[in-house]
């Protein structure tokens, strides 16, 4: 994993959110399960105790719950800034895919990947930052109005 | 009459010999020439990369201190001073900054860094004095060692 060869980004929260007010990231959870899969059994005691109240907990997001014939049950999620992540929860127990559903629900919807910075400012500078004629002595004084020599 | 020896040379080879080359060569991707091509060379070229980067994280660690010391020193000699002087008097000081701290005011706080260096050169003046004058003179100002309590 060269960090060439790796994609990388900056530290950056999703237009400012937090600062005045949080607006949870997470736009749609679908969740795609079978109804007689061995794979799936978590997912089902999840949907028939926990995805109500977790749904009432993040009235911001929507959540989908489609029951399909597939092998592998999976939790596709959202974002609001348009990216999709997808999950596969097979063989989990409904604790353990409430818990990632939760962390799903706190994500910003940022790839994760390397963060080439862990701090990010938008005014770097106070003082002004440093150029060449910084620390040097103007050459001519200040300007001031020419002398009239009355003739 | 069957033929039994036909199928017997028919051979299954693995599934999934173009995902396993694949796995190679999305790190190689982004090189120069048949390296980011074909998997023989890229093999070879991938397993170097790989270990240039884990080398280089313990190299980063210097050379980036390395470029801290060296912007310290160019911004120090404009006030005057030279590096070893600057380090020496400000930790005589207790002003426990480091060299990435330093050197980043250096570059955005110019005024900051000023101060800075205009501590450090008190402090080396007030050593001077209390080494080569003859002690009739009162201890300086940012010689004294405070304690905290």
């Amino acid at each position: 994993m060269s960090s060439r060869g790796t994609p990388s980004r900056f530290l950056a929260s999703v237009l400012r959110n937090g600062l005045g007010r949080y607006v949870p990231q997470l736009k749609r959870i679908s969740i795609v399960f079978s109804k007689n899969a061995q794979s799936s059994l978590g997912v089902r005691d999840f949907i028939e105790e926990g995805v109500v109240d977790y749904a009432k907990k993040n009235p911001g997001t929507v959540v989908y719950v489609s029951p399909q014939t597939c092998r592998i049950p999976k939790v596709v999620a959202e974002y609001l800034n348009g990216n999709v992540r997808e999950e596969f929860v097979t063989s989990k127990t409904a604790p353990q895919i409430s818990e990632l559903l939760t962390k799903l629900a706190n994500q910003s919807g940022q790839e994760i990947m390397r963060l080439r910075k862990p701090f990010h400012t938008d005014n770097p500078s106070i003082q002004g930052q440093w150029h060449p004629f910084t620390n040097r002595p103007p050459a001519i004084g200040p300007i001031r109005p020419q002398k009239q020599d009355s003739v | 009459m069957v033929f039994l020896t036909l199928p017997c040379w028919i051979r299954s080879r693995g599934p999934d010999r173009y995902w396993k080359v694949q796995e190679v060569l999305k790190h190689a991707r982004h090189f120069r020439g048949r390296k980011n091509r074909c998997y023989t060379l890229a093999v070879k070229a991938v397993r170097r990369a790989f270990v240039y980067a884990t080398q280089a994280r313990r190299l980063k660690k210097r050379s980036m201190r390395t470029l801290w010391i060296s912007r310290i020193a160019a911004a120090s000699r404009e006030h005057g001073m030279k590096y070893p002087a600057l380090m020496h008097n400000l930790t005589k000081t207790s002003v426990q900054l480091n060299r990435h701290v330093i050197s980043d005011l250096a570059i955005t706080e110019p005024r900051s860094f000023l101060s800075l260096a205009k501590l450090a050169q008190a402090r080396r003046q007030e050593g001077f004095n209390a080494a080569l004058g003859d002690g009739k003179e009162p201890p300086g100002v940012f010689s004294r060692i405070v304690l905290l309590q």
